[in-house]
């Protein structure tokens, strides 16, 4: 994969390096408002992020779904599709996938197909709103978002009667077979093949499809001025269409990994939020592939480490939803920063 | 066959006045200078450097055309002096006085205003809200107030406008009227005006000229940046020339003819270009019946029926907004064909996607090239290869060919003499005139059996506009067939075989080049036959 370091990438670098070191600033400002001493409170997070060896396999397998999820999210970012559904997404896909694990046992079809339904999964749920935008002219925000809802309650539902499972007591799905589950390639870790999947398959493949393929330039070319798109006679409504769907794809995959990886049931607690963590590492990331694959080791660190520093400082495990915030505020922003050193002259323009 | 007699006359009174104004700049005293700039020095972040020791200045009441090629650095000047952009380096005199001009409303303090190419009038506001927007007013809004400045300001200029008629009803001319208006209400003494016939048709020209004589006569400056070097006669007192971001000369009008201004505009230009006509042949493409609805809902185009031979160029004369956009886009693929057919040989087009209707070899060239023809945040050779990266070389496999698209870029760029940095730079790098070069270049490179063009010419400098007329006489002579929708008489009479007059959505008149009647035309144009 090469990685040619154009103006314009060694820009979206130093907008991603900004954005952090002034979240990482301002909360600061809330450790010290805590009692807290913010550069302890860092270097408890990078501890328990990459402490030792368990704890970085800890941070891989958190980055797994994260990379997933956001991978999508980018290509939908690229055609300015934006899907903020990837949550609900996510749970379809897993919810699918797991029904097929279970009602297929243990048949060496198991994995394969419990991936395949949990990739439709994820489509299906992402091609709503999809359809909603192209033929309807519905905006996708509102759409996806307010899908995830209907998505987390249904999986909800479904735990709770159809498919709860018949040996615990919790809403839960009973357990996935053997065949199903994810090989563990480190003995005494939890790093599954999902996280190989996902690192040494999923990246190559998006970062190929996005940069490489007549696709990728027709998402860029509708993201940017759907006009000339369109007068270019590329078929607008279905770029869209496919790029909102592929996102739910790899959301569908995400929620998969994590059942078939790390729980071995479905449950409505599946995701922490990763739909949504997902936004801000493609943001962060600028919808580059590589990017987001950094971002999403950043973001699973600090997820991962905030949990160490939170008990060693006697800190909010909270500050990780907080740094999340704060950094979308300033990814968000970054441009204009970026315009302003500019100007200053602190960067070459 | 140009329209001068008509539109470029000069009056004795004009003539007079500029030998008053002509006087070398040396020998007037400053405080005889409304702007006087020295040295300016501006270079782009992308290390283009646009003007470079320009030394400049404007006479009390005098019209001064600012004349040059695109990317020549005219835009770049005026944008200093109206201050969207500060210069590097460099003085700027404003009635004697040193000044900083950082932002527009400094300028507009100063009596410096500026009318864009691109307007900026909200179009649902009325004229009196529009122009309310831009006075400072304290609190309440008195849009009577407004109203009145506005009818004192257009009485004492003679510039009829009805305050409370909404922008988007109004044609480009009166808006442009608007923009002038809106700065004369804030008693903007000087004004520069940025390339302003480019959108006007001949009679709003004409109207335009005469609004810009009549604030000279009350004392008011006017900088015109224009590449016509007809208009630049036809109008100014003076006339500065620009080339490669430098100023090559300033003359007094009345001392300059075109082919002197030509050959400094374009060092050593000399026009090369001969017009033949063209040796139609078989049908090409067979439009019946076409009613096509614009953008309301109403019927823009009411049951057009049009024969292009191959090897013919037949030009579409009329005044904007008489569905001519329309036709445009239905025959592309753009728009939805209400009734009617459209025929390319044999081959239905009708409603067909415009991927369908490109692959049979129809070529456009949009009017609105930065919106519809490129997409800026792209390279220039991404945006040349648009309309055919699926198809090889480009692509196989939907896996796209860097190489072989860079290639093909490079070639273009270098036959088309667009000004790039190299392919990869955005196109977004590139100036107005070098977007339309842009185009022009794609759409005429492709293999095409038809092309439609759209104001081809629009924004380009003369080499380039020459450059396009070559290209397209060229292809006629290949047999492809153009359809080519002007607002510039002189280039549809010089390049079409045939010209039919669209007025109300219809053809109500049809000329062979050996015909014209160029009278009737401009009357048909105006739907009074």
């Amino acid at each position: 994969m090469e990685l040619k370091l154009t103006k314009s990438t060694v820009r979206s670098i130093y907008k991603a390096v900004i954005s952090i070191a002034l979240a990482l600033v301002v909360t600061s400002v809330l450790f010290i408002a805590t009692g807290a001493n913010p550069i302890l409170a860092y270097y408890y997070i990078f501890v328990g992020a990459f402490g030792n060896l368990n704890l970085t396999v800890e941070t891989l397998v958190r980055t797994t779904p994260i990379l997933l999820v956001s991978l999508g999210l980018a290509i939908a970012f690229k055609c300015k599709v934006w899907n903020i559904g990837a949550e609900g997404q996510l749970y379809m896909g897993a919810m699918a996938g797991t029904i097929t694990a279970v009602s297929l046992g243990n048949s060496p079809l198991t994995l394969p197909a419990s991936i395949l339904v949990a990739i439709l999964g994820g489509m299906a749920w992402a091609a709503v709103p999809a359809l909603m935008k192209t033929k309807l002219g519905i905006n996708e925000v509102i759409t996806t978002f307010l899908m995830n809802y209907v998505a987390i309650y249904f999986v909800q539902w479904l735990l709770s009667f159809p498919f709860r499972s018949p040996d615990t007591l919790f809403p839960e799905s009973a357990q996935v077979p053997q065949a199903a589950v994810l090989p563990i390639l480190l003995p005494t870790t939890r790093l599954h093949l999902g996280v190989v999947l996902a690192i040494a398959v999923a990246l190559p493949l998006v970062y190929f499809l996005m940069i490489k393929t007549t696709f990728g330039y027709k998402l860029r070319a509708v993201g940017e001025n759907p006009e000339a798109a369109r007068f270019g006679g590329i078929n607008v409504s279905r770029t869209i269409f496919l790029a909102l769907v592929l996102s739910g794809a790899l959301a569908g995959i995400a929620g998969l990994f994590e059942v078939s990886g790390i729980q071995f049931r479905m449950r409505g607690s599946l995701s922490p939020g990763y739909g949504y963590t997902g936004i801000v590492v493609a943001l962060l990331g600028q919808n580059n592939p590589i990017g987001v694959f950094l971002s999403s080791i950043f973001l699973a660190a600090i997820f991962n480490g905030s949990s160490t520093m939170s008990r060693v400082l006697n800190q909010p495990q909270g500050v990780v939803d907080f740094i999340q915030g704060v950094l979308v505020i300033f990814v968000l922003g970054s441009e204009y920063i970026m315009r302003y050193l500019e100007k200053k002259g602190v960067f070459k323009a | 066959m140009p329209l001068s007699p008509i539109f470029f006359k000069k009056t004795k009174f004009e003539v007079e006045k500029v030998s008053n104004a002509s006087t070398e700049s040396d020998s007037v005293t400053r405080s005889d200078h409304s702007i006087f700039v020295r040295g300016i020095r501006k270079t782009y972040p992308n290390g283009v450097v646009a003007n470079q020791d320009v030394t400049f200045s404007i006479l009390r009441g005098e019209v001064h055309a600012l004349l040059g090629e695109n990317g020549a650095g005219k835009t770049t000047l005026v944008k200093i002096l109206s201050g969207c952009l500060t210069p590097d380096s460099g003085e700027i005199l404003v009635n004697g006085r040193s000044v900083r001009i950082e932002d527009p409303i400094k300028a507009v303090k100063l009596g410096i205003g500026m009318v864009h190419q691109h307007f900026t009038l909200i179009p649902t506001f009325t004229v009196a809200e529009n122009i309310a927007l831009s006075l400072s007013l304290s609190g309440r809004l008195n849009l009577d107030a407004v109203k009145g400045k506005i009818k004192e300001v257009s009485k004492n200029l003679t510039l009829e406008i009805d305050p409370d008629a909404r922008i988007e009803q109004l044609p480009v001319g009166l808006r442009q009227r608007v923009e002038i208006l809106r700065l004369l209400c804030q008693d903007v003494d000087i004004l520069i005006l940025d390339e302003p016939t480019s959108v006007l048709t001949p009679l709003e020209v004409e109207e335009l000229f005469k609004t810009i004589r009549r604030l000279k006569s009350k004392g008011r400056s006017v900088i015109i940046i224009t590449h016509k070097v007809k208009e630049a006669l036809a109008i100014s007192d003076r006339i500065t020339i620009m080339r490669g971001g430098r100023v090559v000369k300033t003359l007094p009008t009345i001392s300059t003819n075109e082919a002197e201004l030509a050959a400094l505009v374009v060092e050593g230009f000399a026009s090369s270009l001969r017009v033949d006509r063209g040796k139609p042949g078989e049908p090409v493409l067979m439009v019946k019946n076409l009613s096509v609805k614009g953008k309301r809902g109403e019927m823009a185009v009411k049951g057009v029926d049009l024969v292009l031979h191959a090897g013919e160029i037949l030009g579409i004369a009329g005044v904007a907004g008489n569905g001519q956009k329309e036709l445009v886009e239905a025959l592309t693929g753009l728009r939805r064909i209400e009734s009617g057919t459209s025929l390319l040989k044999t081959c239905d087009l009708t409603n067909r996607p415009p991927k369908f209707i490109i692959r049979k070899g129809v070529s456009y060239i949009p009017e609105d090239r930065i919106r519809r023809g490129v997409v800026l945040s792209m390279s220039v050779s991404e945006n040349l290869a648009l309309k055919n990266f699926e198809e090889q070389p480009f692509s196989k496999n939907m896996v796209i060919n860097r190489e072989s698209i860079d290639r093909y870029a490079s070639d273009l760029i270098s036959k088309f003499g667009i000004r790039a940095s190299d392919p990869c730079a955005t196109v977004s790098s590139l100036s107005g005139g070098n977007i339309g070069k842009l185009v022009v270049a794609r759409e005429l490179s492709n293999g095409a059996n038809i092309v439609v063009a759209e104001q081809p010419t629009a924004g380009l400098d003369v080499k380039a506009s020459e450059a396009v007329h070559q290209k397209l006489m060229e292809l006629r002579s290949k047999g492809v067939a153009a359809l080519l929708i002007s607002a510039d008489l002189d280039e549809i009479i010089k390049l079409s075989d045939r010209i039919v007059v669209m007025y109300g959505g219809k053809f109500v008149g049809e000329f062979t080049h050996d015909s014209l009647d160029i009278q009737k035309l401009a009357r048909l144009m105006l739907g009074s036959a």
